[in-house]
């Protein structure tokens, strides 16, 4: 009972020292809150694709975490501009980026191989060899990404192409996974006498790696790669010498019918040949390294996959591209746009960045768990051996320009025809000197 | 009655209950409505707080727009006076407001922009009829520099006629940095639409987002999911017409109030949502105090109920242990009547009863002193009646030692006297007493001993005695003749290794007792009456007293029986062990290392093994003679053969003794009455020892056999006329007692005199000459002097026998703490009464020796 007491009396002087704490509040003459400290705001020109609100676009969340750990870092906001295309009458991304940068619209930028080559080229984009995390970059990314003598981008992944091979069915007809272009047709010729219709899978975008293997395997692996890309800017050297095998390779995958080229010209990337891949009819594909990581790609198969590099003279040979960001050279708020980059590929941030997304990182110090069907296209990265899709060095923009040649390959055009358009391209970039776009006659 | 009152209570729960619910409905029913009327009036306020913010938007773009307008129609002035138009346009730079400007000349499809190029109005579509003051504005497009914009048209005028028509390109990003920063603290969104096209030309910034449909207004429509067919038909129609609209649609499970906001004639418009909580931050905090309120007044509700409810138990819990304390009281008291009626019937039974048993042993003694006095002269039948008188005088002193004993344990004076003992001593004593008893009722007596590891205890041993002789005898009563009773001692698993954990068991198959006396047999003053028992002799006292002493001991004692088939009765002991470093001593003194054991159950065996285990010798065992014989041959050499008589016989102890040296003795392990042991003990070097097996009476039988030959100790003779021509002084106020003490003695040669107290004793020894008396014989209660004061006062004397004649109590206080006291006094003995003329003897003889030798 007296517990009771003690423990109401306790209750009502709480009470009361609430009710007293209540009533001394005193008003501000100036009703008007103190104004927030206003935060400096770095603009980032991105990409937005049309997505679905509920599917978590997994790339884009991995480029926000590394944007809010370099927004706390630096104390800067950043807020994204963006634009899509709403069809195909629409200006492109690249060419809006293009124009921004050129307007100074924008301080950073998300931006694609051609776009970097052709802006590195105007002297749109500030040199970044400067910032302090640079040093932490693998010499790849300096490769494909240096223009002028300046680093004009820096990505925050290493993309890398390979082929996807059903083990399997290489198991079943004794097949060894190819080194070489002469091994693959071996192969091919194996499958398709043993009832495979169609043994490699293809679609109108990423053709073009089984030439880039073919084509750079020498320049980049065989220790002279600078002086060779600077005899192909001067001219001394012609693009279509490289390329020439490879149109040929596919020239002949192509006649033997190991490729549908009418499929291939009309099939959108992954949705074209997954069907017949996963149901074990075709047994190469290629594809980007984080196809393999994704369900709704070749996450999840009934067979053993694996992914190799793309034959060629030196072996299997992992193909790599990527896109970039970059400061523009005269944007209004560039140092702390640079400063906020220089977070964006810190070693923390990309460490983040590639385990979000399970991607190879441009930074040498940080290592991927890689999943055993990736690991002979990443042993091979590691090695050091691989081409450069990309290369923002070239005067001669490289992915979009033979993703477009090869189409035409794929629509009837003979291999010479197509070396004929690179030479046209060489010739108008050593012309203008800067970026080129690839036109073929109509 | 009681469940009329259950009814009423009943009752008054359910309306008590009835009137909370009605209280709690009808306090719900008004938040309920107090809430709808804030939520409506919370909603009115949202909607009117909303358009009254895009209104302020709409001004502003629209002023904007204006402002534009008019700078253009300045500009055009300005041109309509410039010398050279076209150069006037390439003179001018592009600013902020304004990203392009261009002219084309009346009568020319194409002009001059401010940025070098040639200009055409290609790609511009004014054919939405948009307008800003009357000048065309065009569709909104992605300009040059990669972001959204419109041009205006405004034609060049001079003189009445048109020059040319100027065309100035605006950027939306104009706009937006007139747009507030931090719409409703930045949860709103707001895009600008083209109305025309539909598309988004300004864009909310910034994380967060990004997944919302941002391209036009059909993404918008997927990204937030609006789908229903009423609400979109109704925003068609307010874009058609260029009026507002203004609807309630979740975004992403959020509340949010969506807009289609017309800015300058719906030319484009200000579309978005802002989530209803962000509106009404002010609204959800006076809902959340509204909330606490309530919550506070509820909970002080609750709490009221909860203090009275408990102050209600707690005098609940008060009276309820008044009542249980009254009900006590009652049951008390009811017990304590009962157990007083009981006691009085009890008392009376006992009474009854007593006079019935005393009455007849007194009978006996008084038809035989009658009879005495008739038959004085025939020697025989005086003989014969004096040993009737004898016997029922004998049973008459048992009977009033049980009654004072009772009266002592009740009374809490019992002290247990705690001494060190041999369980052998116990075993065999009970067994002396017993067997005879059994044995003249043909009754089989056996005795087992089983699993006990220790003999040598601490305990009162005469209570144990008295313990187990109660249950013997009272098996031994009631089991008809030829029965048989078996005494068990069993040792049960230690739960100290200090204590040994005893069990006794007595069990008979005598008439048994019926379950309504098992319950009250340990009560004092009960005794199973029925025509069978009837004879026995008893006074209902022993299983009391047996258990009294068993709880005394810290034990337990069990009764199980049934009629006609006999009864057990279990005792559980603890015994204290008493430590024997002597024991390994004794056997090694001795040179006994190792011992053969002949014969015998396999469970004997065992509890000789067990018993020895302490000992420090080695025992082989044998299960026969054979084995025993073939043991012995193999060359061991055994200092001692303990050989079981029963089941190895006289052949095995000839054969044994012819393989033997002599120097090695054989003892045979017998039962009590063992048949034709005589012969066996005839063969030399042979002794024997009753079952069950004791290292105690192994060790005695040691000792006598290492003294055969010697000479042994002279027993203590009894000599019957040794008191002959002694003198005593006796101090006895009873003059029947005197005269007895005084025949007594005279009949055993010795003279006494008689002092009738203390006082008169002390005078009497005071003048007597020293060595007149041989000893004192001192009756304790007397009058004048009690016997205690008396012998004080002799040993106080100044003379020299003062100290040493012996003095001996001779009493009918007749227990432990009487002969303390009579020690305590100074005297030397205690013999109690009835006077037993061995005892007195004995002490006399036993203290004048004593004397002798001081």
């Amino acid at each position: 009972m007296n517990d009771m007491k003690r423990w109401i009396s306790a209750c009502l002087t709480a009470l009361f020292i609430l009710s007293l704490a209540g009533c001394g509040h005193e008003d501000p003459k100036n009703l008007i809150p103190e104004e927030k400290e206003k935060k400096p705001t770095v603009n980032l020109f991105s990409p937005m694709e049309k997505s679905d609100p509920n599917a978590e676009n997994v790339a884009r969340t991995a480029l926000d975490l590394t944007v809010a750990m370099a927004e706390e870092a630096v104390g800067v906001t950043v807020a994204y501009r963006t634009y899509t295309a709403e069809d195909h009458k629409d200006k492109t991304y690249d060419d809006v980026a293009l124009d921004r940068a050129r307007s100074n619209m924008d301080d950073l930028y998300l931006l694609n191989p051609d776009t970097i080559q052709t802006l590195g080229a105007e002297g749109k984009l500030m040199d970044l060899s400067g910032l302090d995390n640079v040093k932490n970059l693998r010499e790849v990314i300096r490769i494909a990404n240096t223009v002028d003598g300046k680093l004009v981008a820096i990505p925050q992944e290493v993309v890398a192409y390979g082929l996807f091979v059903n083990v399997d069915l290489f198991k079943q007809y004794g097949l060894a996974l190819p080194e070489t272009p002469e091994e693959l047709l071996e192969c091919c010729r194996v499958f398709k006498e043993n009832g495979i219709e169609t043994p490699i899978g293809a679609n109108r975008w990423w053709l073009e790696t089984f030439v880039f293997a073919q084509a750079y395997a020498d320049l980049y692996n065989g220790g002279n790669t600078q002086a060779e890309i600077a005899s192909l800017n001067s001219g001394e050297r012609k693009y279509s010498d490289y390329m020439r095998s490879g149109f040929e390779f596919l020239q002949t995958l192509i006649s033997q019918g190991y490729i549908d080229a009418e499929k291939a010209l009309v099939s959108e990337a992954i949705e074209g040949e997954r069907p017949d891949f996963l149901a074990g009819k075709t047994p190469i594909v290629m594809a980007y390294w984080a196809a393999a990581n994704t369900e709704t790609a070749y996450g999840k198969t009934d067979f053993e996959m694996k992914v190799i590099g793309f034959p060629s003279s030196r072996g299997q040979m992992p193909v790599l591209s990527m896109t970039g960001l970059a400061v523009g050279a005269n944007a209004e708020n560039r140092e702390n746009a640079a400063r906020i980059l220089d977070h964006m590929i810190s070693d923390e941030a990309l460490q983040l960045f590639s385990e979000t997304n399970r991607v190879i990182s441009p930074s040498k110090n940080v290592s991927l768990e890689c999943p055993p069907s990736l690991t002979p296209l990443y042993d091979r990265i590691e090695d050091g051996v691989y081409v450069l899709a990309t290369n923002a060095g070239m005067k001669v923009e490289q992915w979009g320009s033979t993703c477009l040649i090869v189409r035409e390959l794929l629509n009837g055009a003979s291999v010479e025809e197509c070396m004929a358009a690179f030479d046209r391209l060489q010739d108008a970039a050593l012309a203008h000197s800067g970026g080129a776009k690839a036109v073929f006659p109509e | 009655m009681k469940e009329t009152s259950n009814k009423q209570e009943r009752r008054r729960s359910l309306s008590l209950l009835l009137s909370i619910i009605l209280i709690f409905s009808f306090f719900g029913a008004i938040i309920f409505s107090v809430s709808q009327k804030i939520t409506r009036k919370m909603s009115a306020s949202a909607i009117q707080n909303l358009s009254e913010s895009l209104d302020l938007i709409e001004s502003t773009i629209d002023a904007i727009l204006r402002s534009q307008a008019e700078f253009q129609e300045l500009i055009a002035q300005e041109i309509a006076q410039a010398e050279d138009p076209e150069d006037y346009i390439r003179s001018y730079d592009r600013n902020q407001t304004m990203a392009k400007m261009s002219l084309i000349l009346s009568g020319k499809t194409e002009g001059v922009s401010n940025t070098g190029e040639r200009f055409t109005e290609e790609g511009l579509d004014f054919s939405a009829g948009g307008t800003v003051i009357g000048l065309p504005v065009s569709q909104s497009y992605l300009n040059y520099m990669g972001t959204w914009s419109y041009t205006i048209k405004c034609p060049v005028e001079r003189d009445g006629g048109v020059l040319g028509t100027l065309y100035i390109e605006y950027v939306y990003d104009a706009i937006d940095q007139s747009l507030p920063e931090g719409f409703y603290n930045q949860q709103a969104l707001l895009y600008i639409m083209d109305a025309e096209s539909q598309r988004f030309v300004l864009k909310p910034k910034g994380m967060g987002q990004r997944n919302a449909g941002h391209l036009n207004l059909t993404d918008f429509y997927r990204a937030n999911n609006i789908q229903e067919p009423a609400i979109r038909s109704e925003v068609e129609d307010c874009l058609s017409t260029g009026r507002n609209a203004l609807f309630y649609h979740d975004i992403r499970d959020i509340q949010a109030l969506n807009y289609m906001w017309a800015v300058n004639n719906g030319t484009i418009f200000l579309v978005g949502y802002v989530p209803v909580e962000a509106i009404q931050q002010e609204g959800r905090t006076v809902t959340q105090n509204i909330a606490i309120v309530v919550a506070s007044l509820l909970a002080a509700f609750f709490l009221c109920i909860a203090l009275y409810y408990l102050n209600w138990r707690q005098q609940e819990k008060l009276r309820q242990e008044r009542e249980a304390e009254r009900k006590l009281h009652s049951q008390q008291l009811a017990q304590a009547l009962q157990a007083a009626q009981i006691a009085s019937e009890s008392k009376t039974t006992f009474l009854s009863n007593m006079s019935h048993d005393i009455r007849t042993p007194m009978n006996a003694v008084l038809g035989f002193t009658t009879l005495l006095d008739k038959d004085a002269d025939d020697p025989v039948k005086v003989r014969k009646y004096t040993q009737k008188i004898m016997a029922s005088g004998q049973h008459l002193l048992s009977l009033i030692n049980d009654v004072l004993d009772v009266s002592k344990i009740e009374s809490g004076k019992v002290v247990l006297n705690l001494e060190k003992f041999a369980l052998s001593d116990v075993v065999s004593s009970v067994d002396a007493i017993i067997q005879p008893m059994a044995k003249a009722k043909r009754q089989e007596f056996h005795l087992e001993v089983t699993g006990i590891r220790h003999e040598y205890l601490i305990g009162d041993e005469t209570r144990i005695n008295q313990i187990l002789i109660n249950l013997l005898s009272n098996a031994v009563k009631y089991t008809p003749e030829g029965g048989n009773i078996w005494f068990r001692m069993i040792g049960l698993k230690q739960r100290s290794n200090q204590y040994e954990h005893i069990r006794i068991e007595v069990e008979d198959d005598g008439y048994g007792m019926t379950p309504e006396y098992l319950e009250t047999i340990f009560d004092a003053f009960t005794r199973a009456e029925n025509s069978t028992t009837n004879k026995v002799q008893g006074t209902g006292l022993g299983m009391a007293i047996t258990k009294s002493i068993v709880e005394l001991m810290g034990g337990t004692i069990k009764v199980f029986s049934e009629v006609d088939r006999g009864s057990l009765f279990r005792v559980d002991l603890e015994l204290r062990i008493l430590e024997r470093t002597a024991d390994r001593q004794f056997w090694a003194q001795r040179d006994i290392s190792r011992i053969l054991l002949a014969g015998g159950a396999g469970e004997s065996q065992e509890n000789i093994l067990a018993l020895m285990q302490d000992t420090g010798v080695h025992l082989d065992a044998a299960e026969n003679a054979e084995k025993a014989l073939e043991q012995i041959q193999d060359a061991r050499s055994f200092q001692l053969v303990l050989l079981d008589w029963e089941s190895c016989g006289l052949q095995a102890v000839i054969r044994l003794r012819e393989v033997l040296p002599n120097t090695t003795p054989i003892i045979l392990l017998a039962e009590f009455d063992a048949e034709d042991l005589e012969e066996a003990l005839k063969v030399s070097g042979t002794e024997s020892l009753t079952k069950p097996f004791f290292v105690s009476a192994l060790r005695e039988k040691i000792e006598e056999l290492r003294y055969t030959g010697d000479e042994t100790p002279a027993p203590d003779t009894e000599e019957s006329g040794d008191l002959k021509g002694m003198r005593f002084l006796a101090a006895e106020d009873n003059e029947i007692n005197a005269e007895i003490l005084t025949e007594l003695l005279e009949l055993e040669g010795a003279a006494c005199e008689i002092a009738q107290n203390g006082q008169l004793a002390v005078e009497r020894f005071q003048r007597s000459a020293p060595g007149e008396f041989d000893a004192i014989l001192m009756d304790v209660q007397m009058p004048v002097m009690n016997g205690h004061e008396a012998a004080r006062a002799i040993r106080a004397l100044d003379r020299e026998d003062a100290g040493s004649i012996p003095i001996i109590a001779m009493t009918a206080n007749a227990f432990a703490e009487d002969e303390k006291a009579a020690l305590d006094a100074g005297m030397d003995a205690h013999v109690p009464k009835p006077l037993n003329m061995d005892l007195l003897k004995k002490a006399i003889r036993q203290h004048s020796r004593r004397k002798e030798k001081g």
